[in-house]
């Protein structure tokens, strides 16, 4: 219980209400004129009330209210105010998005110092400024910030090996790891972050184009409990993908969008080591065919979300498999399969996964749906979403049939 | 409806209804620990609570009677001060001591919707200040040294719009 002894002192102070007082730039020289002029009157409280009468834990109380800037401001009030206001409790939580272009290494390195000890998720997305002197070799960011969960460094194009190597060895506890456009990270990098960070769930690294197959086998051999991999744009061929069904058992989401090298032996992988798979991503993955989503579909049955845009070498077979295997399937994008017929729509329209999960169906550029797709999706009760931009034999006649249905 | 009395740190003793009373979990427990009786014609006293803020926290409480109780603290959630109802605002247009005072009583009496609500209204005082406007609504002394001053301003001048 939050039980808190003061010494009673109810009488009869007056003051004003501060909310009204008119936000007047005044500097402090030129206050204490007016109030020595007021005199005696009772519009200012009586001097440092506020920290008399309200203990440390209700200040920070109040603190915890405030955003970053208030924050900085009350740091500048006065002695007391600054070490409240660089409590770390209120900085478990930092995001320095709005301020990226201000943000130099060396107030990141100021706030892991001060502050390092609770900070549980930093967010520096888009501070090009930050270099790795602010997360370096396992003195700032990797000495202070033990508990620190989640790390944001999307776009702080500076950052380099040597940051890794201090998270790393400094913040066993990391959860979340955002490292993409970071194109200076290699393979030392991430394999820095697989021997420390065990607990490592999420990965995100658009873009690092400088990854490649044997980091990708030293970050998933030491982080096993990898639920979320984004690898979107990376340069890496199926071996990767081996690596991760091999050692991350419990992924559940993997982005591969844009990852044109990879085969059919990706998605074969991929459906003997990750049964829980739950949303896959491989827009623009060229070299797929319905052999590779056959073997897929006929071991991930939890599959809700696929990307499969510009995968145009599928055919119907792949979604008559999807539509028999995945009953859980809720949104499924299709644009640019240009070899897809209303028959493939009509398996969608008919399996398991259309009465109640069906939501979103993308079908941008398909030359070859007509009405009759829209038809085969009567059933189709939970369908929120439809795409059919630059599918030019669907009529207006069949879109409205779909509406009243 | 069951009543119970409430007695204040002068003396005063106030009737409340018992559902009312319990949006204070210090109240609450008092209640269910010393095993009190609703019949019971003995005040509960609450040494830390004088009569002037004691009226109004049971005025706070009688209007948020029907209330559903508030959520727990989500650390991961970004606490927001601008959902003080029109209410609360008026309620809370007190002088700065009064405003205070509710804040410990309700840190005593545990409250958690006057806790917030009160601290909420303390934040948004401090919010959109520059370092020496909020000086001023506090009357806090500057006591940096020149020397001190301008160093924590170049430590906290990021956040500051270029």
């Amino acid at each position: 219980m939050n039980n808190h002894n003061h010494g009673g002192n109810y009488n009869g102070y007056a003051y004003s209400r501060a909310k009204s007082e008119p936000d007047v730039d005044l500097n402090y020289q030129s206050m204490i004129v007016t109030n020595c002029i007021d005199i005696p009157t009772t519009s200012t409280p009586e001097e440092g009330h506020i920290n008399k009468k309200l203990p440390k834990e209700l200040l920070l109380r109040i603190f915890s209210f405030l955003d970053v800037v208030a924050l900085c401001r009350c740091a500048q009030v006065s002695k007391y105010w600054n070490m409240l206001a660089l409590d770390g409790s209120n900085w478990q939580r930092v995001d320095l998005f709005n301020f990226q272009v201000a943000i130099e290494g060396r107030i990141v390195e100021h706030i892991a110092h001060r502050c390092g000890g609770f900070l549980k998720s930093l967010g520096l997305c888009g501070c090009k400024h930050v270099t790795d002197a602010a997360l370096v070799t396992s003195r700032h960011l990797g000495q202070y910030c033990v508990r620190l969960a989640n790390l944001n460094l999307e776009s702080c194009i500076e950052i380099t090996n040597q940051s890794l190597i201090s998270i790393g060895t400094g913040c066993p506890h990391l959860i979340h790891l955002n490292i993409s456009w970071c194109v200076n990270i290699t393979d030392e990098g991430l394999h820095s972050i697989g021997q420390g960070c065990k607990d490592l769930a999420h990965v995100l690294a658009k873009g690092c184009t400088n990854v490649t197959d044997e980091g990708i086998e030293k970050l998933s051999r030491g982080c096993k409990n990898l639920q979320l991999i984004n690898l979107r744009n990376c340069r890496i061929t199926d071996v990767a993908i081996e690596h991760i069904s091999t050692y991350c058992r419990q992924l559940k989401t993997l982005c591969v969008s844009g990852c044109s090298q990879l085969t059919d032996a990706t998605l074969v992988r991929l459906g003997e080591g990750c049964h829980d798979l739950k949303t896959l991503e491989v827009a623009e993955c060229t070299h797929f065919t319905d052999n590779g989503f056959q073997a897929l579909a006929r071991n991930c049955h939890n599959l809700e979300r696929m990307d499969l845009e510009e995968c145009n070498q599928i055919t119907d077979a792949t979604l008559a498999q999807l539509a028999m295997q995945c009953p859980m399937l809720s949104q499924i994008s299709l644009s640019h399969c240009e070899l897809i017929t209303d028959e493939g729509i009509r398996h969608l329209g008919s399996g398991p996964c259309a009465t109640e999960n069906l939501s979103v169906l993308e079908l941008d550029n398909c030359p070859l749906i007509t009405d009759a797709s829209l038809d085969h999706l009567n059933a189709c009760q939970g369908l929120k979403r439809i795409e059919l931009y630059d599918c030019q034999l669907i009529t207006r006649a069949g879109i409205r049939r779909l509406k009243v249905s | 409806m069951p009543s119970i009395k409430l007695s204040s740190s002068d003396g005063e003793v106030f009737s409340v209804e018992v559902e009312i009373a319990k949006q204070s979990n210090t109240i609450k427990t008092m209640l269910e620990d010393l095993g009190m009786d609703e019949e019971d014609d003995e005040a509960v006293p609450l040494p830390n609570v004088n009569a002037a803020i004691l009226k109004r926290v049971i005025q706070w409480c009688t209007y948020h009677k029907d209330d559903p109780p508030p959520p727990e603290d989500d650390e991961n959630k970004e606490k927001r001060t601008d959902d003080i109802s029109s209410w609360d605002a008026d309620f809370l247009k007190v002088d700065q001591g009064t405003l205070f005072e509710l804040i410990l009583a309700a840190n005593y009496l545990d409250i958690k919707g006057l806790l917030d609500v009160t601290c909420k209204t303390v934040a948004n005082m401090i919010k959109g200040k520059s370092p020496e406007e909020i000086r001023k609504t506090f009357n806090i002394k500057n006591d940096f040294t020149q020397a001190e001053e301008d160093q924590v301003r170049r430590e906290n001048e990021w956040c500051e719009e270029k």
